[in-house]
């Protein structure tokens, strides 16, 4: 693998991602230190939301924006994957 | 009846808004409001773009007792604000955060605490004062003016209000997932509970697990104002709460599967609403009775020519509905599509013509269009754009576009391609482009 995934989780969460949401882009290709949503992978609340869901339905975990912590489990999604890894339920 | 009070029944101490720290009563806000509008610029128009709700009215009402008007953007691209705060010379925004928008002036609203500036009697505003000015995107990129008197929002506040049966200064609380500087917002979830006398919660709920925290910080009957998309969340997500006391969507249209499913889940009414920002909310339908839609009282729809009109006291000439209607011998009427021009994701209404402008005014762009891909059964349809520009990257498009559009708009995916399939007279079909893109997806070459 040249993919620079630092665990099958991130690289399970690329795929999500790019499933999810429909993007354009190979999985592999998402640097997992790039921010997801503005500038980055250019993502926007709608995003946000579906994602929401697809974690909630594949790992049990409900994200909450009054999550003191919620805009750094978005900035990147090795940030996201971690936050799964603490708070999967299945 | 030359003026309306600021605000509906409350006397001083009931809660006017919920923020995430706690109540709001009338008084407080009538205060906060005295205060700001005394420390606000000379100015004749404001861009509010305060995140609280709370806050946000308190900026509006401020605005309107100096006799200023307050600006809703369709979007908040950078070019988007720039272009209509140039419009309306010696505007300035009202901002609570560290993003000042660049090129124009920031006001940072500060909170004062307190109710030392109560102003003992209530404010009225005249009724034909211009309390706010939304735009909407015309087909040659520049941002249409929509005029809103006082008159005619606190008129539709009470028209909707007395349509779903509320009661003055009943004990009822308005939660939203949309915003409110969006004309379906503003009126629902902010002119609705502050003309009955409602509580207003100040948050904007995304995630399910927000929507479920927000209604549970609230008591009395619980309304909930929300789109399909946030509906569809919630039931997916199977989120749990009491029996709420009506929900109100609009924004994009209601599939009556998923109403049915959120009445259900949800154990209360679901009640639409069909507007534009144009003539603002126009009727009412129970989705589960019907497809049907029920002008609300005092609105009236009249043929003029081949296209429909909204007519109504507050409207000071007939307003042109955008969408393609049938009304039937008692008014009521039902609705079949956008006209062709006319596009809505995620409850974002834009002239596709509008984009396409936007998208050749980006160096080195040559040729390109924005096309609505067949829809499917997803939660939202995106935006496909093909783009002719040689030498430039996908990446170099989407930043500029990104400047310049809503990102809800952003094309996902943008292709880059060699030529449109244009027809001999320069056309696009919409039939072409989609096989185009299909040709695209698969790999496939051109046929140029």
């Amino acid at each position: 693998m040249t993919d620079s995934f630092a665990s099958s989780l991130e690289r399970d969460m690329a795929g999500l991602i790019v499933q999810t949401l429909k993007l354009k882009v190979d999985p592999g290709t998402i640097d997992p230190t790039q921010a997801l949503f503005g500038d980055g992978l250019g993502l926007d609340s709608i995003d946000a939301l579906e994602l929401s869901l697809a974690i909630s339905q594949t790992y049990g975990y409900q994200l909450k924006s009054s999550d003191p912590e919620i805009k750094a489990i978005f900035s990147s999604l090795r940030a996201l994957a971690n936050a799964i890894e603490k708070n999967r339920t299945k | 009846m030359h003026d309306a009070p600021l605000i509906g029944p409350y006397n001083p101490e009931d809660v006017l808004a919920w923020e995430a720290d706690g109540p709001r009563p009338a008084r407080q806000f009538l205060s906060d409001v005295s205060h700001l509008a005394d420390s606000l610029p000379d100015r004749p128009a404001v861009l509010n773009l305060l995140s609280s709700r709370y806050e946000f009215l308190v900026g509006f009402a401020a605005a309107m007792l100096r006799g200023q008007v307050t600006l809703l953007p369709q979007s908040r691209a950078p070019q988007t604000l720039r272009r209509i705060a140039g419009d309306s010379r010696e505007s300035y925004c009202l901002t609570n955060q560290d993003d000042p928008v660049e090129g124009i002036e920031s006001v940072i609203v500060r909170r004062q605490g307190g109710i030392a500036g109560w102003p003992k009697r209530m404010p009225h505003i005249p009724l034909n004062q211009i309390a706010a000015i939304a735009f909407t995107s015309g087909s040659t990129g520049q941002p249409m003016p929509n005029r809103k008197t006082w008159g005619a929002l606190t008129a539709v506040a009470r028209a909707t209000g007395s349509r779903l049966g509320l009661q003055a200064g009943q004990q009822a609380a308005v939660v939203a997932t949309v915003p409110h500087q969006h004309m379906f917002g503003l009126e629902a979830s902010v002119m609705l509970p502050i003309v009955h006398g409602l509580v207003m919660h100040a948050g904007r709920p995304l995630f399910p697990a927000d929507i479920r925290d927000a209604l549970a910080e609230v008591t009395g009957k619980r309304i909930l104002v929300t789109t399909p998309l946030h509906l569809r969340a919630c039931v997916t997500e199977g989120v749990r709460v009491l029996p709420l006391g009506l929900i109100l969507s609009a924004t994009a249209p209601l599939s009556r599967s998923l109403a049915q499913e959120a009445e259900r889940h949800f154990q209360a009414e679901v009640h639409e609403i069909f507007g534009f920002a144009e003539a603002g909310s126009v009727a009412e339908r129970r989705t589960t009775e019907g497809d049907r839609w029920r002008p609300l009282d005092g609105v009236r729809l009249a043929q003029d020519q081949a296209a429909w009109t909204v007519q109504a006291a507050y409207l000071p000439t007939p307003v042109r509905v955008p969408d393609r209607i049938t009304v039937d011998a008692e008014g009521q009427f039902v609705v079949h599509g956008r006209e062709a021009d006319q596009i809505n994701v995620a409850g974002h209404r834009v002239s596709l013509g509008d984009l396409n402008q936007k998208l050749l005014e980006i160096e080195g762009v040559q040729d390109g269009v924005f096309f609505l891909p067949e829809e499917k059964a997803e939660l939202v349809t995106r935006l496909m754009a093909c783009v002719v520009a040689p030498g430039k990257t996908v990446e170099e498009i989407q930043q500029a576009l990104r400047a310049r559009i809503d990102p809800v708009f952003l094309p996902r995916p943008l292709l880059l391609v060699p030529q449109l399939p244009r027809n001999g007279t320069g056309k696009l079909p919409r039939e072409a482009l989609l096989m185009f893109a299909r040709r695209h997806a698969k790999g496939l070459p051109h046929e140029t």
